[in-house]
C-alpha cells in the first residue's frame, strides 16, 4: 500500500497538534473559570444569606414570632430559598417539603453543633448551593441557592471552547496545507524544470536566487542539465556530421551509378554485371543510411498533428502499386489520428513494403479502435512469422532464417525496427501475430488518449 | 528538357549530377559558390537551379533570397540537412522544392519537371478570377492586386490558380501536394510555407488572411 502524500500526513500532524493544544487550553481555561465563578458564587451566597440570617434573627427577637411570616419578608426573589429549622421543626415559606429535604444530613449535623457551613447539593436535576447559619441554640437559618443560572453559563462556556477547539484544530489543518504549499513549491519547481527537460527543453534551468534553502540543489540540478544539454549537443552536432559526410558521397554514388546504369547496354557482359551489382548495392546501401539515420533520431518526440490515418494508409498503398481498396476502416469510426505524419508514412511504407517483401504482398490493410487502443493491421498471405521470431523481427539487422529471406537484396534489415522505434515514440506497440486465415498479421496499436 | 544551374561545393556531386542529369536530357551549368551561381544566373538564366545549403561564403538561404530578389526560376534544394529547422527556412527564403541527399536521379528529374510546370492551358479561353481586389489571370499567368501586377513564383502560381479553380472549397494538403508538386506522398511543410508565401504577396494583413484561409484540420481555401 502506498503510504499517504507527505502534504495530506503533514496537514493530519497539523491538525492533530492544534487539536491537541486547543483542546488542553479549553480543558483548563473551562476547569479555571468554573472554579472561580463558584467561587465567587459561593461567597456571595454567603454574605446574602448573612444578611438574611440578620434579618430572620430580628424577625424571631419578638415574641411569638411568626416564623413563617418573617421567612416570606425576605427579599429572596425566585434564586434562593430560605428555610430554618427550630427545635427540630422546619420552617419555610411555603408548605413544600423540598426545601427541606435539599439540606443534607452533614450540613445540619454540623450547624446544629453550632458551625456555619457550606455545601453544594444536587436537587431537581441542578445544583443548588445550601448555606446554613446557626442563630441560636437549636436554631439554624438555611438558605438554597439555585446554581442553574452559573450551570447554563458553563454550558454556553463549554460549547464556545468546544467550538474555538475545533476552529483550531481546522486552522491547523490549513496551516499544514500552507506549509507543506511553501516547502513543496520548490519541489514542484524542480519537477517542472524536470518536466520541460525530458520534454526536450534543455534550456529549463532553476532560478537559486528564489529559494535560499534550495540554492544548492538548484545549482548542482543546473549543472546537471549543462552537462546533459552540452553531452546532447555534441551527440546532435556528431550525428548531423555522420548524417554529411555519409549522405555527401552517397549522393555522388547515386549519381554516378545511375550514368554507368544508362550505358550498361554499351558495356561487355562482365562489366555490365558489374555496373549492375553496383548500382544495386549503392540503392540499398543509400536506404540503408537513410533508414540509420532515421534510427539515430527516433527517441525524439513525435511532431502530433490530426492524421487521417485511412487515406495515408490508401496513398502508401498507392505509391506501392497496391489498390488502394485493401484499407478499411473498421466500424463507423474516425480515422484521424493524433500522429507524427511523417513518421507514420513510415511506418506503414515499411509495412507495406514487408508484407511485399516477406508475404508476397499486404492483402489488407485495417484501421479501427477498441478497448482504449487504436489499432492498424497489416496482413498478408506468407508463410507467416515463427513463433520463436515474433519478438526478434523487430529487431535492428534481424534476418529471417530462411536462405531466401538472406539472399533478398533489397531489405536493410531496418525497416520493422524502424516501425518499433516508431511506434514507442508515439506511445504505443507493435506485434506480429498469425492472420487467422494464413499468413502474417502486423498489429499498431497506441493508447486511444494520447494528447 | 531544361537549362539546369546547379550550385554545390563539393566537386564530386557537382560533377556527378551534372553527368547524371546531362544523361537526363538537361542541359547543366555548374557553380561551386553561390556568388558564381548568382552571376551565371544574372548573365544567362536557367530554367531552373539546384542550390546546396551548405555552402562556402554567401550560404544556401542567402543565395536562395538573392535568387528570388529579382528571379522567378524554380529553386530545388539538394541538401544533406534533413532538419525541419532548415527545410523549413529554406522553403521560406524562397525556395520550391525540397530534397535530402542523396536523391536517386529518377527523383530529382521529376521534381525538376513538376516545378518546372506551367499552369496547363485550359481546353477553353479561362476570364480572369477575380477574388475582390485579387484578380488571378490564368492564361497570362498574371496576379494582380488593386490591378497592381504581383510577383509570384511558378510554384505559387500553380497553387494560387488550383485554389481558385476550387474557390469556396476546401483542398487539403495532400491533395494540394498532389497537384501542385506533383507528390504521391509528400511533405507537408511544402504547402504550409507556400501559402505563408502567398499571403505575404496577396493579403493585406497575412495574420488574418481574407482571402487564403486555413480550415483547421482540413488543409486551405480560396475565398471571394
Amino acid at each position: 500500500m502506498r503510504s499517504p502524500s507527505l502534504r495530506v500526513r503533514l496537514m493530519a500532524g497539523f491538525a492533530a497538534g492544534a487539536l491537541l493544544l486547543s483542546t488542553s487550553i479549553a480543558l483548563l481555561s473551562y476547569e479555571l473559570t468554573r472554579r472561580s465563578l463558584l467561587a465567587e458564587r459561593e461567597r456571595t451566597a454567603v454574605r446574602v444569606t448573612y444578611f438574611d440570617a440578620t434579618v430572620v434573627q430580628a424577625g424571631l427577637a419578638t415574641d411569638q414570632p411568626d416564623i413563617v411570616e418573617v421567612l416570606r419578608s425576605l427579599d429572596t426573589g425566585a434564586i434562593r430559598r430560605p428555610v430554618l429549622r427550630r427545635d427540630g421543626t422546619w420552617y419555610a415559606r411555603t408548605a413544600d417539603a423540598g426545601g427541606t429535604s435539599v439540606v443534607p444530613a452533614s450540613l445540619r449535623q454540623l450547624a446544629e453543633q453550632g458551625r456555619p457551613g457550606v455545601q453544594r447539593v444536587r436537587t431537581d436535576g441542578h445544583s443548588a448551593l445550601v448555606v446554613a447559619v446557626p442563630l441560636a441554640r437549636s436554631t439554624v437559618f438555611y438558605e438554597v441557592h439555585s446554581l442553574q443560572e452559573l450551570e447554563n453559563t458553563f454550558q454556553v462556556l463549554a460549547l464556545v471552547l468546544t467550538l474555538v477547539a475545533g476552529a483550531t484544530a481546522v486552522a491547523g489543518a490549513g496551516g499544514g496545507w500552507h506549509a507543506t504549499r511553501c516547502v513543496l513549491r520548490p519541489l514542484a519547481s524542480v519537477a517542472a524544470a524536470a518536466q520541460e527537460i525530458t520534454n526536450g527543453d534543455l534550456t529549463a534551468r532553476l532560478d537559486p536566487a528564489t529559494e535560499p534553502e534550495l540554492a544548492r540543489l538548484a545549482a548542482s540540478f543546473n549543472q546537471m542539465v549543462d552537462q546533459l544539454a552540452r553531452r546532447i549537443e555534441r551527440d546532435r552536432r556528431f550525428a548531423a556530421d555522420v548524417s554529411h559526410e555519409l549522405r555527401s558521397p552517397l549522393q555522388t554514388l547515386a549519381a554516378a551509378a545511375s550514368v554507368l546504369a544508362k550505358r550498361r547496354a554499351d558495356l561487355d557482359a562482365r562489366s555490365a554485371t558489374a555496373v549492375a551489382l553496383v548500382t544495386d548495392e549503392v540503392s540499398r546501401f543509400q536506404t540503408l543510411v537513410t533508414d540509420l539515420l532515421e534510427l539515430a533520431r527516433s527517441d525524439q518526440p513525435p511532431e502530433r498533428a490530426p492524421v487521417d490515418l485511412a487515406e495515408l494508409a490508401r496513398q502508401v498503398c498507392r505509391s506501392r502499386g497496391l489498390p488502394a481498396d485493401i484499407v478499411r476502416v473498421d466500424g463507423a469510426h474516425d480515422a484521424t489520428w493524433q500522429v507524427d505524419r511523417r513518421r507514420f508514412e513510415q511506418v506503414l511504407v515499411n509495412l507495406v513494403d514487408n508484407a511485399g517483401r516477406h508475404g508476397g504482398g499486404a492483402v489488407a490493410v485495417r484501421i479501427g479502435h477498441a478497448a482504449g487502443v487504436r489499432y492498424v493491421e497489416v496482413d498478408d498471405e506468407g508463410p507467416g512469422v515463427r513463433a520463436e521470431d515474433r519478438e526478434a523481427i523487430f529487431y535492428r539487422f534481424f534476418r529471417g532464417r530462411s536462405a531466401n529471406a538472406r539472399g533478398d537484396g533489397e531489405g536493410t534489415g531496418l525497416g520493422l525496427a524502424l516501425v518499433s522505434e516508431h511506434v514507442a515514440a508515439h506511445g504505443g506497440s507493435v506485434l506480429v501475430t498469425d492472420r487467422p486465415s494464413g499468413g502474417a498479421r502486423f498489429r499498431v496499436e497506441l493508447p486511444e488518449n494520447t494528447p | 528538357m531544361a537549362a539546369l544551374l546547379v550550385i554545390e561545393d563539393d566537386d564530386r556531386i557537382r560533377l556527378s549530377l551534372a553527368l547524371a542529369l546531362e544523361d537526363e536530357g538537361h542541359a547543366v551549368r555548374e557553380a561551386s559558390t553561390a556568388e558564381d551561381g548568382l552571376i551565371a544566373q544574372r548573365k544567362d538564366p536557367a530554367d531552373a537551379v539546384l542550390v546546396d545549403l551548405m555552402l562556402p561564403g554567401v550560404d544556401g538561404f542567402e543565395c536562395i533570397r538573392e535568387l528570388r530578389r529579382t528571379d522567378d526560376v524554380p529553386i530545388i534544394v539538394i541538401s544533406a540537412r534533413s532538419d525541419t529547422h532548415d527545410i523549413v527556412a529554406a522553403l521560406e527564403a524562397g525556395a520550391d522544392d525540397y530534397v535530402v541527399k542523396p536523391v536517386a536521379v529518377k527523383e530529382l528529374s521529376a521534381r525538376l519537371r513538376a516545378v518546372n510546370r506551367r499552369v496547363r492551358p485550359a481546353a477553353s479561353p479561362v476570364p480572369a478570377l477575380v477574388f475582390g481586389e485579387l484578380e488571378i489571370r490564368p492564361e497570362a499567368g498574371e496576379v494582380r492586386l488593386h490591378g497592381e501586377p504581383v510577383a509570384v513564383t511558378r510554384t505559387e502560381f500553380r497553387l494560387l490558380c488550383e485554389l481558385a479553380e476550387h474557390a469556396g472549397r476546401v483542398l487539403s494538403r495532400q491533395q494540394l501536394l498532389e497537384r501542385v508538386w506533383e507528390y504521391s506522398i509528400g511533405d507537408e511543410r511544402l504547402v504550409d510555407v507556400h501559402v505563408g508565401r502567398l499571403r505575404q504577396k496577396i493579403e493585406e494583413n497575412p495574420a488574418a488572411p481574407r482571402h487564403l484561409v486555413t480550415m483547421r484540420g482540413l488543409g486551405y481555401k480560396l475565398l471571394r
